[in-house]
C-alpha cells in the first residue's frame, strides 16, 4: 500500500550505543530488517568511542523497477 | 623504505597523494603511479621496483572485493608476495576484508596517515600522540572590565550603589535559606529552620515524604548501573573549532531527568562540545525551597538538588565546563550554593531578565541576586547574563542596559560577569525591520556595542538563532551552524548552541539532534577558518543606535534613582514591550 507513496527510500536516523561502527552497522541493518525491510544499508555512520550516529536506508525501490506509483498497483 | 603507491581506481587518488608527499618528506622513495593503470602494468613496475611495500588504494565501493582478490591473486602470480608487503587502503576497505582478501594490512575510511606512516616505519602510534587534549578554559582570564566610556561610567557608579547601600540593608527567604543551607553543608542540624521557610510542596516532600506529582524518586540499583554505564562511555575527545582558539561551544541539559541528561551529556562531549548548561524546570523557580534526593522529572528541566547536581558532574569530563543556571526564581542565593558544592564552573544571574520575563519579584529577585552575585564571587565562579527577555520583546538596549548594570555591580562585588546578548531574530527585530535583508548586521551591531561600552567576556546564547530554526533538521543545523561561524568571526569567547530539535515542542529533543547540529557547527568552523563575515554598513548604524539606547536607558535608570522602581515602572523595558515583573516572591523581601 505504501509502496504507492514512498518515492525511493524510507530512511531511519538514530544513534545508537554501540562498541564499534561495525557492532553499529550489524544492529542498524538488524534493526531495519526487523522492520520488515529488505534492501538495507547504512548510509552514513559515525562512530564515537561509545555510540554510533547512523543514518540507514532501506530501498523501497532502485532505478530500474518497476514503480508502484507510476502503474498504480502495489507490484514492484 | 622504497614504495609503490597505486590507486586501483577509475579516478581517486588524493590519499595516495598525501601518503606519497608525507613518506616522501621522511626520505623514503616512492612511486606513485596514476590512476585508471591496468593490474598487469602496475606488476610490472613492482617487478621492476621490488618494493617494500605495496599501497593499493580503493575508493569506489563496487566490485572491490573482486577487484582486490584479482590484484592479490596476480601480485602472488608474479612472485611479489615473498618480496614486498601489500597494503589496502580506502573508502570501501575494512581491516576485515583486507585480512579476508589476504592483504598485510588494511586501513579504512578514517584512517590517518600518521597510522600508515606509523606502520611502515614500525612504530607504535603512542595512545598520547594519537588523542586531543581538552582542558578547562576560563573565558574572564584576559579582561579588564573596563568601562570605555566616562559618561557610560558614571551612570554605572550612580546605579549599582544606589543597588548595594538598598540591597545591604535587606534580606529574604531565598537568601536566608541559603545561608541556613550553608550551615547544614558545614554540618549543623538546622532542617527544620530551613523547611520552615519553604513553600507547603517542599514542606510535604521533607516532612510527609510526599513527592511532588510528576516527579519520580531514583533507586540505588538505577544510580549503580548508571556509574557502570558512563564508565564504559570513553571516546577520543574532538574539537569543533578548526583553526581558532574561539569560541567555546556549549550546550544546554534538562531533559527531566538526570539519567537522560547524562547520555546527553557524553554524546555532546564526544561530539565536541566543551560545555554543558543546567535547566531546572520552571515551577523550580517559583516555588520557596529546594527538594533533596535523587529525583527524575517528567518534564522539561532538571530539578536542582545537590544529589541530582552531583550525579550529573560525576558523569563530566574533567575537561567540560558546567554552568548551573540560577538566575530566575526565588531559590537563586542556594542554587548559586548548591552549584558551587557540586563543582560547578560556572553560573547565571541576572535578577533584571529574571524579574521581567522569569516569573520572580523584581524587588525579591534584586535581594537574592545582589547575594547570589556576592556568593558567586566568595567561590570564584564567573556568572553569565542572560538577556532573553529580548524574546519577550523587549528592544536589545533596555536588555542590555539591564546586563550592564548587573555586570558593573558584579565587577564592584569582585565577581566575574560574562555578557550574554542574543543572537536571535527578536520580535523587535521583526516588527522594526532590522533583519529584512541579513541575519548578521544587526548581531553584529549588538556586539559592537556592548565591545564600545565594557572590556568583558561575551558569549551569546541561549542559544544562537533563536526564532531562526525550524522543526527540519538540516535547515536547524544550517541555521545554528552559520550562527556559529558569526559568533567565531567576531572572536566571541563562547557560544551556546541548540539541537536540531530546537523548533520541536511536543516532545523531549534526541541524542541524535544534538549531533547533528556539533556536527553542522564543525563544519562551518572548517569552512570559514580564520576568514571574517563581512557585515554592511548597517551594522555599524545599528552598534551606534544600540550604544545610543542602552545609554538612554542607563539615564533614566540613574535619574530615577532607585533601581527596583525602574523595573517595576518598566524602565528596563516595558508591559506593552513585553517586560511583566513577575509575582514570585512578591511581599517577601525584609529589612535586616
Amino acid at each position: 500500500m505504501l509502496e504507492k507513496h514512498v518515492i525511493d527510500a524510507v530512511d531511519v536516523e538514530t544513534t545508537l550505543l554501540s562498541e564499534s561502527e561495525q557492532q553499529a552497522r550489524d544492529l542498524g541493518i538488524q534493526m531495519m530488517k526487523s522492520f520488515g525491510f529488505k534492501d538495507v544499508d547504512v548510509v552514513f555512520v559515525e562512530h564515537n568511542g561509545f555510540a554510533a550516529r547512523i543514518r540507514l536506508r532501506a530501498y523501497v525501490y532502485r532505478p530500474g523497477d518497476r514503480y508502484s506509483w507510476v502503474d498504480g498497483g502495489d507490484q514492484k | 623504505m622504497k614504495i609503490v603507491l597505486v590507486p586501483l581506481d577509475p579516478v581517486h587518488d588524493v590519499a595516495v597523494k598525501m601518503l606519497n608527499r608525507e613518506f616522501s618528506q621522511r626520505g623514503h622513495q616512492t612511486i606513485l603511479l596514476p590512476p585508471d593503470m591496468k593490474m598487469e602494468e602496475i606488476i610490472e613496475v613492482c617487478q621492476k621496483e621490488i618494493p617494500d611495500y605495496i599501497m593499493v588504494s580503493r575508493t569506489l565501493g563496487y566490485n572491490a572485493a573482486e577487484l582486490l582478490g584479482r590484484f592479490i591473486d596476480l601480485v602472488d602470480a608474479a612472485g611479489l608476495r615473498r618480496k614486498c608487503k601489500v597494503v589496502v587502503g580506502g573508502k570501501a576497505i575494512t581491516k576485515e576484508l583486507a585480512a579476508e582478501l589476504g592483504y598485510d594490512a588494511g586501513f579504512g575510511e578514517k584512517t590517518r596517515w600518521e597510522e600508515v606512516v606509523a606502520y611502515v616505519e614500525g612504530k607504535e602510534l603512542s595512545e598520547e600522540a594519537q588523542r586531543i587534549k581538552k582542558s578547562k578554559k576560563d573565558i574572564t582570564q584576559q579582561y579588564t572590565y573596563q568601562i570605555k566610556d566616562k559618561e557610560f561610567l558614571g551612570l554605572l557608579e550612580k546605579i549599582t550603589d544606589q543597588i548595594i547601600d538598598w540591597a545591604s540593608e535587606r534580606t529574604s527567604p531565598g537568601v536566608e535559606r541559603a545561608k541556613i543551607r550553608e550551615k547544614i553543608l558545614k554540618g549543623e542540624n538546622l532542617w527544620d529552620e530551613y523547611i520552615k521557610l519553604c513553600d507547603d510542596l517542599v514542606k510535604s516532600y521533607y516532612r510527609e515524604k510526599l513527592v511532588p506529582k510528576h516527579v519520580r524518586l531514583i533507586t540505588q540499583e538505577e544510580i549503580d548501573k548508571l556509574n557502570e554505564l558512563i564508565n564504559r562511555t570513553s571516546f577520543a575527545p574532538k574539537v569543533l573549532r578548526h583553526t581558532t582558539d574561539k569560541p567555546l561551544v556549549f550546550v544546554q541539559y534538562g531533559t527531566g531527568c538526570p539519567f537522560m541528561d547524562a547520555m546527553h551529556i557524553k554524546i555532546s562531549e564526544a561530539w565536541g562540545a566543551d560545555g554543558v548548561l543546567h535547566f531546572d524546570p520552571s515551577w523550580g523557580a517559583r516555588c520557596e525551597g529546594l527538594l533533596e534526593g535523587l529525583l527524575a522529572h517528567e518534564e522539561d528541566g532538571s530539578i536542582i538538588t545537590l544529589e541530582n547536581l552531583k550525579l550529573i558532574k560525576s558523569a563530566l569530563n574533567d575537561a567540560t565546563l558546567w554552568c548551573v543556571r540560577a538566575h530566575r526564581g526565588v531559590n537563586t542565593p542556594e542554587t548559586v550554593l548548591l552549584a558551587h558544592e557540586a563543582g560547578a564552573d560556572l553560573t547565571k544571574i541576572n535578577m533584571v531578565y529574571g524579574s521581567l520575563n522569569g516569573g520572580t519579584d523584581p524587588e525579591r529577585l534584586t535581594v537574592d541576586g545582589f547575594y547570589s552575585i556576592k556568593l558567586a564571587a566568595k567561590y570564584n565562579m564567573p556568572f553569565d547574563l542572560p538577556t532573553n527577555e529580548e524574546l519577550g520583546g523587549v528592544p536589545a538596549p533596555e536588555a542590555f542596559a539591564g546586563m550592564i548594570v548587573v555586570a558593573y555591580l558584579g565587577v564592584k562585588l569582585g565577581a566575574r560577569p560574562i555578557l550574554k546578548p542574543l543572537f536571535c531574530y527578536s520580535p523587535d527585530a521583526i516588527i522594526n525591520k532590522y533583519m529584512e535583508d541579513n541575519y548578521v548586521d544587526y548581531n553584529v551591531g549588538k556586539i559592537l556595542a556592548l565591545r564600545e561600552i565594557i572590556d568583558a567576556p561575551i558569549w551569546p546564547g541561549e542559544p544562537i538563532g533563536f526564532m531562526t530554526h525550524t522543526e527540519d533538521r538540516v535547515q536547524s543545523a544550517m541555521t545554528t551552524a552559520l550562527h556559529a561561524a558569526l559568533g567565531k568571526s567576531l572572536e566571541l569567547d563562547a557560544i551556546t548552541v541548540s539541537s536540531t530539535d530546537e523548533a520541536y515542542a511536543r516532545g523531549a529533543i534526541t541524542t541524535s539532534a544534538r549531533i547533528d547540529s556539533l556536527r553542522a557547527i564543525a563544519d562551518a568552523f572548517r569552512f570559514f577558518g580564520k576568514t571574517k563575515i563581512e557585515p554592511t554598513k548597517q551594522a555599524y548604524e545599528y552598534a551606534k543606535s544600540i550604544k545610543d539606547g542602552i545609554y538612554q536607558t542607563l539615564k533614566k535608570v540613574a535619574d530615577r534613582g532607585d533601581f527596583v522602581a525602574s523595573l517595576y515602572e518598566g524602565l528596563f523595558g516595558s508591559k506593552e514591550e513585553g517586560a511583566n515583573p513577575g509575582r514570585a516572591g512578591r511581599g517577601t523581601v525584609k529589612k535586616c
